[in-house]
């Protein structure tokens, strides 16, 4: 049995599109991508589409990924979530926002006590933000609005809010040991 | 872009970007490798909030089979391919875009990959009994196409599967043709067209 490579060598060889190397990250962080997209989409079917389809469109297209992009595990989930949030707001235009937030997600039978600490634990790290940095970010990461749609929704100039969710999202990125 | 990425890879990973912003953002990064870094540190960022949140386990299928890579393979065209590719490309109106599947006709008419993948990739072609129409599938369920030749109307594409019945979406017909591509992760082994409440034709799969 080969041993699990490390981070360095997944990454070089995801980057030389290396066949094994996708099936090592798809094993490796499935579970992760799935959930973020989950989180976005409100809907199992949809989430593993939404991986499914990111993935698909990173390993197509060249030089997608490269070494400087620092760990695929990031580069990923980054791709996913940002897959989702276009599907989010490609259906929030179809059907009226009203209908989306009336639809109740679908239950997950394996949300645990776990996954509650583990919310916890983003939430306590915000909590140690600044009000002016925090609310921006909240607004991005878990309400998926544009820096222009923030800027709006709180009166602030453009380049005060995207200043601020930049320097909240390295003060998290770093509380929630986030490598550097 | 000339200018780096600055507070904007923060906005990047997390997917604030416009579409404009978020196009040049990219030009900027296929050429400035310290910018690329400068993302990599917000994507690192931005993964850690991701792995704060609950984690859910996949359902089963999420893992079997993985969606593998699909090497490049050139597949001889068919009629029914031709049409619908050309369909793609060339046919389908602003009005038609509109319909219930806007973002994934958007994708499909914008998108060169799409198209190859429903022009150039693997398939297999199943004819639906009791109508004019066929569907053309991945031998591994990951993308649908549904065409369907003298449609008056707008025909429904159901998946009856455990018991209960899938609305996959509607297929709207241009001219005489309708037709829907379904980018999907499940093997769907039988599909059912309705139009209105009546069933129009049946069509099963083989993977």
């Amino acid at each position: 049995m080969r041993p699990a490579p490390g981070d360095e060598a997944l990454a070089a060889a995801f980057a030389a599109k290396e066949r094994w190397a996708f099936d090592e990250a798809y094993a490796r962080f499935g579970r992760l991508l799935y959930s973020t997209a989950y989180h976005v989409l409100g809907n199992p079917e949809d989430a593993q589409d939404c991986v499914h389809d990111a993935l698909t469109r990173v390993w197509r297209s060249p030089d997608s990924y490269t070494r400087s992009r620092g760990a695929v595990r990031s580069f990923l989930t980054v791709c996913v979530r940002n897959e989702a949030i276009t599907r989010l707001r490609a259906k929030a235009r179809r059907h009226k926002l009203e209908e989306r937030v009336a639809a109740e997600p679908q239950e997950h039978d394996e949300l645990g006590a776990g996954d509650v600490i583990e919310q916890d634990r983003l939430r306590a790290a915000l909590r140690t933000l600044p009000p002016e940095q925090r609310k921006p970010l909240e607004l991005a990461y878990f309400d998926y609005k544009t820096h222009v749609e923030i800027a709006r929704e709180l009166n602030e100039p453009l380049g005060t809010i995207k200043s601020r969710i930049a320097l909240g999202l390295r003060k998290l990125g770093a509380a929630l040991g986030a490598s550097e | 872009m000339t200018d780096h990425l600055g507070e904007l890879a923060a906005l990047y990973a997390l997917g604030m970007l416009e579409p404009a912003e978020q196009r040049a953002a990219d030009e900027h990064l296929a050429h400035c490798d310290a910018c690329r870094r400068h993302l990599a540190q917000a994507e690192s960022d931005v993964a850690a909030m991701a792995a704060a949140q609950p984690q859910l386990e996949p359902p089963a299928r999420f893992f079997a089979p993985a969606p593998a890579p699909p090497a490049r393979k050139s597949s001889p065209y068919n009629g029914w391919l031709a049409l619908a590719a050309a369909l793609l490309i060339a046919v389908l109106p602003a009005g038609y875009l509109l319909q219930a599947n806007l973002a994934m006709h958007q994708d499909m008419a914008t998108d060169a990959q799409a198209i190859a993948r429903v022009a150039s990739s693997p398939h297999r072609t199943v004819r639906f009994s009791g109508a004019d129409a066929r569907v053309m599938y991945a031998p591994d369920g990951s993308w649908y196409c549904i065409v369907i030749r003298g449609a008056s109307a707008p025909l429904h594409v159901l998946w009856p599967h455990d018991g209960t019945t899938t609305m996959l979406g509607t297929a709207m017909p241009h001219g005489d043709v309708a037709l829907l591509y379904l980018p999907k992760s499940h093997r769907m082994e039988h599909l059912t067209l309705m139009q209105g409440d009546r069933e129009v034709g049946q069509a099963q799969l083989v993977f």
